[in-house]
């Protein structure tokens, strides 16, 4: 099993993902079924037929996970309407942050939920297959998923004729080897197709236009693991928990200078201090910096941003987002400048080659920050750093390309002071960094 | 799901294969229209019958294909499905019924799927038409367009890098951007579909922001160039390896045609350019630069000298049709004849005015006969402009007999205002005024054409000035017999505009002082001049144009004497008519104020060019001015917008020849062919031009020399036309940047940082791969995959050092590579060309050919066709081609040149210990027959040869 401790959670806090004590055998149908597995899917197909489901995802407030968060509801009901003679559901649980097993732990724990949940959605929206790409060295998880879905066959919940319906929905386990990129929905159906993982523009969403070029309905593990629970009547109490925009709970993976880093299951709309406080809080000697929230291509928060709420919205609006659900507590040892520049050179190399923006501008990036790093910037390197932050943005492709600039925006936004020590007075405040003063006259000259 | 009746049943297949006998059929009357048809065919194809003794057995009765039936089986014919109604003996349905093709169904299978899935979307044949707004355009659009199909299908342009229309939008190169209202980042539009109601914008000065960064962005990483730096540093951008290209093949028309696309005055530019071209040559790199000047001067030479006999000089473009605007041009110098030239072949009348007698300006009154002779070339060069239809007005001088105003009223719809500088600089010193101080300019206006300057012989004369009328007066005074020439300059030797030519007027005689500036003039009590004191300059700081200035040196004075002082120290333009008549116009600098790439004065319709805007400089500079002008005129004539001239920079756009590059590594050394001059003593005697010009094994050995080393896209490249467009590549035009001949590395901008190097792969025969000019826009990887379906390229690596490229970078030759040349034709850049071949033609051995018809399908330009009477004109078995005598007689391998080779080949193993055991080897070799040995040994020999 995965070596990843899950923290405990105040009691108050309710739990839709994992379970409260984690079962001995987690692909066991059986003792799943009794702990009230694909009952959803059972009342998915016996009572509310897809309209009544996606009514109840509508009213349940339930939001995607990743960056967009759109409202699941809406999503499905799209994907059911386009016009096709077949249709795709897939689960990306890649999870291509190589820090975050936010989505490994899922998938070994509870299995059957997120199978259930994408069962009721492929009998929803009208697909006969459900794809779960996962990461191919996350061979357990890939063991539990694949004797989950044998089991599931077998117990006629999964396959031809599920629960009676009529409806064959087949499951198959894709193990994905690739990179980064791999996490962005566009390139994760490329890599499904066999073809070079490179993003496409959106629209036409994946919901109309898809793998194969059919309809597709994309999530993460987690958005389909709350879908039974929202089934079996959990719809109001789903409802109630997290912020206005986005409902339920989400795991998140703390880790940095806390005390107990580990992964938790936290209602959505929560402050990041509290979060952080679930891992033990910041030690005494440490003193709180920065958070980076959203891994690799997430946005750097200063010390306030403890009480930022998290949910998309109030991330998006602080310059950072959810993510692979990330967060990491960085002190006062560290330079965020440096910190910067190298998320932006890892999102730089890890980039897909495709677009023009992203292929040269993220290395251009990096090498600006590396510049301001060495202590051998040029002239009006913060305008140029800001110029071309903004117009990567604007002509994104994908998503990686508009957050793989959210470091270095950061950076200019909240840490104004520690860059103009860099540029200005040639000095790294953390002491990281090691300007070479001597050598920049020649340079500069 | 299927629909069986869709789907040609198999007893009739819809193909024109073997015709079933027509009994089989069930309608008798389309049975008997078949059957005639059949037979039809069957009597045409017994006529043409070559073959006595084919079988009439019933086995053959219904089949026997002539060529119109082989070809009917290939190629559907139009009304195809009437007739396969026909043959099938169904009545003829509706004309809109389907036909059998008009329905894909796909299949369940997945791979197949995939397959069909990987092609691009087909639109059904009838769309719904719908309407979007686009910059203000109400335009019409089908369903499933694109935004940029609808925008292209109305005329609307939106720049594009990795858009290939033959296949589905890729959205790599982001330059498609525009705006959609309501939407908060600019979507692609080549990979977005229109909708109804749209509001879209293509054009707004965000997008151009990310056009211009996205650019920037790739020219940090192109480690290319486009033009050679000879053509960059030419003001005029003269496709230089182009018309060099033409002379070393021995075309010289063609070598001034392509000169004249940029000057239309090759002979006289090739004597008195300075040839700033020269100095940057990169043959420099090898042993010596190209004589770029002298190569051209030949191919205008002779141009003359077939105008002399009646042939018509070459046009560099089609005359354009009459327009009926009038254009008066001022001025007859090198800038207003060459604005005249490009303005007629625009299809425009034009008038020249001229203030001296003469047409010419400072080309016939300020360069002397010796180095430009005027009634041998500048009259007749002149003539291919009268030719075209010019008209001149001598002795009309501007403000002393017409106004501006006048023009207007005599009905001209523009004027270009190319009076030149005539306006002598002063010395600002003591007695300047003196009796004996001439002018320089107005000396050199007699003496120029020969004619002898009162009192100049034998007096002892003093040249200040160190540019070309400086140099000029001091050679003309030589050969006007002055006692004694001296120059005196204030800087040094090298620092001089005309320094080339310091050495030949110093074997002519001639004397110079360097670093000295006159302080006072020394006067006679009649006023009259008896030397002038100079003192010493040493140089100072540098001033703007990296020169150092020169600074006085105190108590360093000395004197020379002299009869006469030449003043040579610069001109400015001769403003005095700027005033009443001639409202609107300003000056600037003491220059006429007129905009650097439209040309626009203050006054409508009024164009500024030459000298007279960017105060006195060379010939080439003016004639570059003056062909510039002529093109924004033209545009202002034509009602187009200067604004969006200025934007575009069309000016600068050069289209010059498909070249080869020769990287000039192992180029053997080859030192420059120098002109040959008559002797210092026979020269000064004379205004006979002293240069000798090449003869023409001179000129192509010279112009062989060039390397050649231009991007063999230009002309062609899409990148680089955009990068002009927006202004973010050579910014040849930008003022600063040396009188409009600026140039900068095509990398450098603000984003400058590690850019790759990769190797040129010139290994396939046809295709040549430059991977550093790639912009990664994907065109040839789909191409290759999705047209030709041979997949020789994809994206490979990721994060910056991705690159579309062959697996592993192996050479193409060891791909699937069909050598079609799509990738090429797609390519936008110059990272795939078509590779230039050095054979004129191949040859086909056709005692050899097979008639496979494979390099006919091959072939990526349609050089090999089907003949007029078959699919493959070789095939027509009629009338074989084939040479049976010739076959014969070739000396092919026979077993026994087969068998004494080889042996021969395991003897040399053996005995160069190559080879270990020779039966291992090789197939046992029976033995030679002894009375064939003799014979195999000599054609063996003949063999081997």
């Amino acid at each position: 099993m995965t070596r990843a401790t899950v923290l405990a959670t105040p009691a108050r806090w309710p739990r839709f993902l994992l379970p409260a004590t984690p079962a001995a055998k987690p692909a066991d149908l059986d003792a799943a079924v009794e702990g009230g597995a694909f009952a959803g899917l059972r009342a998915a197909v016996e009572e509310l037929k897809a309209d009544g489901v996606i009514a109840a995802l509508g009213e349940s407030g339930l939001r995607g996970r990743g960056g967009a968060g759109i409202p699941t509801g809406e999503k499905w009901r799209a994907c059911a309407l386009a016009q096709a003679d077949r249709r795709y559901v897939v689960v990306n649980a890649y999870q291509s942050d190589p820090a975050v097993l936010t989505d490994r732990i899922l998938l070994e724990a509870n299995p059957y939920a997120v199978l259930e949940g994408a069962a009721i959605a492929a009998f929803t929206v009208g697909a006969g297959e459900v794809l779960v790409a996962v990461r191919a060295e996350a061979t357990d998880a890939i063991r539990v998923l694949e004797s989950a879905v044998a089991a599931a066959r077998a117990a006629g919940y999964l396959g031809s004729n599920v629960l009676g319906s009529g409806t064959d929905i087949n499951v198959s386990v894709k193990p994905l080897r690739g990179a980064y990129m791999l996490g962005e929905e566009t390139v994760l159906l490329k890599g499904l197709e066999g073809k070079r993982g490179q993003p496409e523009q959106q629209p036409p969403y994946t919901t109309t236009r898809g793998l194969f070029g059919k309809p597709t309905l994309i999530h993460g593990p987690q958005t389909f693991a709350a879908v039974p629970s929202i089934l079996t009547g959990g719809a109001a109490r789903f409802a109630e928990i997290g912020a206005t925009a986005s409902r339920g709970t989400i795991l998140v993976q703390i880790s940095g200078a806390v005390a107990t880093p580990g992964i938790a299951e936290v209602p959505l709309g929560i402050t990041i201090r509290e979060i952080v406080d679930v891992a033990g809080g910041v030690p005494s000697p440490h003193r709180l910096k920065a958070l980076l929230v959203g891994g690799p291509s997430g946005g750097i928060l200063p010390a306030e941003g403890m009480s930022v709420s998290y949910d998309q919205v109030s991330l998006e609006e602080a310059g950072a987002y959810i993510g692979s659900g990330s967060v990491v507590v960085v002190d006062q040892k560290s330079c965020v400048v440096d910190l910067a520049a190298v998320l932006t050179r890892f999102c730089a190399d890890e980039a897909c080659g495709k677009t023009i923006p992203c292929r040269i501008g993220l290395r251009r990036l990096a090498e600006i920050g590396a510049r301001i790093c060495e202590g051998q910037p040029r002239g009006d390197e913060v305008t140029r750093l800001s110029d071309l932050l903004s117009d990567i943005v604007e002509s994104a492709l994908c998503d990686h390309e508009r957050r793989a600039t959210l470091a270095l925006r950061s950076v200019v936004r909240y840490f104004r002071d520690e860059l103009d020590a860099h540029i200005v007075r040639n000095i790294c405040p953390a002491g990281i960094c090691q300007p070479k003063a001597a050598a920049r006259a020649g340079a500069v000259s | 799901m299927r629909e069986p009746t869709l789907r040609p049943s198999p007893s009739s297949p819809p193909a024109a294969g073997p015709a079933k006998p027509s009994r089989s059929r069930k309608s008798a009357k389309a049975a008997a229209s078949a059957s005639a048809e059949v037979a039809a065919i069957e009597s045409a194809a017994t006529e043409r019958s070559i073959n006595p003794i084919a079988p009439e057995s019933a086995a053959f009765e219904d089949y026997r294909p002539g060529p119109d039936a082989q070809l009917r089986r290939l190629r559907p014919a139009a009304n195809q499905r009437q007739v396969w109604n026909r043959r099938a003996g169904r009545p003829d349905s509706r004309p809109d019924a389907k036909t059998p093709y008009d329905t894909v169904i796909p299949l369940a299978d997945s791979s197949a799927e995939r397959l069909i899935t990987a092609q691009a979307p087909q639109r059904p044949l009838s769309t719904l038409a719908f309407r979007i707004e686009v910059d203000g355009r109400i335009v019409e659009g089908l369903e499933g367009q694109t935004i940029l199909e609808v925008c292209r299908a109305n005329g609307i342009e939106i720049p594009t890098l990795c858009y290939e229309p033959k296949l589905p939008g890729f959205g790599a190169c982001r330059m498609c951007v525009v705006e959609v209202e309501g939407e908060e980042h600019p979507p692609i539009s080549c990979s977005r579909a229109a909708e109804p109601g749209m509001i879209v914008r293509t054009q707004t000065e965000q997008l151009r922001r990310l056009r211009r960064t996205n650019l920037e962005l790739i020219f940090s990483d192109h480690n290319a160039y486009c033009l050679p730096p000879c053509q960059n540093k030419c003001p005029s951008h003269i496709d230089i390896p182009g018309f060099l290209k033409a002379n070393a093949e021995g075309q010289f028309r063609e070598s001034a045609r392509i000169f004249k696309r940029t000057i239309p005055f090759p002979s006289i530019l090739g004597r008195v350019c300075p040839a700033p071209c020269e100095e940057h040559c990169r043959r420099d790199e090898v042993d010596e630069a190209i004589a770029i000047r002298d190569s051209h001067r030949y191919a205008g030479d002779l141009v003359l000298k077939a105008q002399h006999d009646g042939i018509e000089p070459p046009l560099p473009f089609e005359t354009e049709p009459k327009t009926g605007k009038r254009v008066a041009v001022i001025g007859s110098g090198p800038a207003g004849m060459a604005a005249a030239y490009y303005l007629l072949l625009s299809g425009h009348d034009v008038t020249v005015f001229e203030k001296d007698p003469a047409p010419g300006g400072m080309l016939r009154y300020g360069i002397p006969e010796y180095r430009l002779p005027k009634k041998d070339i500048l009259e007749p060069e002149y003539e291919a402009v009268w030719h075209l239809g010019a008209r001149l007005e001598c002795n009309k001088a501007l403000g002393r007999d017409f106004s501006l105003d006048d023009l207007r009223d005599q009905g001209f719809d523009s004027t270009i205002v190319a009076t030149g500088c005539y306006d002598t600089n002063k010395l600002n010193i003591p007695n300047e005024n003196a009796d004996g101080v001439i002018d320089g300019l107005e000396y050199l206006k007699i003496a120029a054409l020969g004619l002898p300057y009162p009192g100049h012989k034998k007096s002892r004369v003093v040249v200040v000035g160190g540019g070309f009328t400086a140099m000029d007066c001091w050679r003309t005074s030589l050969r006007q017999g002055a006692r004694e020439v001296t120059l005196v300059y204030r800087r040094d030797m090298k620092d001089m505009p005309a320094a080339s030519e310091v050495h030949e007027a110093l074997e002519e005689g001639g004397k110079a002082v360097f670093q000295a500036g006159p302080t006072r003039v020394l006067v006679d009590a009649s006023n009259k001049v008896t030397g002038v004191e100079f003192i010493r300059m040493r140089p100072g700081a540098p001033d703007a144009s990296g020169r150092r200035r020169p600074e006085p040196a105190p108590g360093t004075e000395f004197v020379v004497e002299c009869d006469r002082v030449l003043l040579g120290i610069g001109q400015g333009p001769d403003l005095a008519w700027v005033g009443p008549g001639n409202e609107g116009i300003a000056s600037a600098h003491g220059r006429l104020q007129a905009d650097a790439v439209t040309f626009e004065t203050g006054r409508p319709g009024v164009f500024g060019t030459g000298d007279v805007r960017i105060g006195s400089a060379t010939v080439v500079q003016a004639v570059a001015e003056g062909r510039r002008c002529a093109y924004a005129v033209d545009a202002y004539l034509k009602g187009g917008d200067l604004a969006e001239l200025r934007t575009r920079q069309t000016l600068a756009e050069v289209e010059p020849q498909f070249l080869s590059i020769v990287p000039y590594i192992d180029e053997p050394k080859e030192p420059r062919y120098r002109l040959k001059s008559l002797p210092a003593k026979e020269r000064v005697k004379s205004y006979v031009e002293y240069e000798i010009p090449y003869t023409q094994a001179e000129v192509m050995a010279e112009s062989t020399r060039c390397l050649q080393c231009t991007c063999e896209a230009i002309g062609n490249c899409d990148l680089r036309r955009l990068g002009i467009e927006y202004g973010t590549t050579l910014q040849t035009l930008e003022p600063g940047h040396d009188q409009g001949a600026g140039f900068r590395s095509v990398t450098e901008n603000r984003f400058t940082g590690y850019n790759h190097d990769y190797i040129r792969d010139d290994s396939h025969a046809f295709i040549l791969r430059e991977p550093s000019r790639c912009i990664d826009c994907g065109r040839c990887a789909t191409v290759c995959a999705e047209v030709v379906g041979a997949a020789c390229y994809d994206f490979m690596r990721i994060g910056f050092d991705t690159l579309v490229t062959t697996p592993l970078d192996m050479s193409l030759n060891d791909t699937p590579c069909v050598s079609c040349g799509r990738c090429a034709e797609t390519c936008p850049t110059g990272a795939l060309m078509p590779k230039p071949r050095v054979l004129e033609k191949y040859d086909v051995d056709e005692s050899r050919c097979i008639l496979c018809g494979i390099c006919v399908d091959a072939c990526p330009y349609d050089a090999l066709r089907d003949g007029q009477d078959n699919e493959l004109a070789h095939t027509d078995r009629d009338d074989p081609e084939i040479d049976l005598i010739g076959l014969a007689a070739i000396d092919r391998e026979t077993e026994v040149t087969y068998i004494r080779r080889e042996r021969d080949w395991v003897a040399h193993a053996l005995a160069e210990g190559r080879l270990e055991d020779p039966a291992a080897m090789l197939p046992a070799l029976p033995a030679l027959p002894p009375s064939l040995a003799g014979a195999a040994s000599h054609s063996h020999r003949a063999h081997r040869k």
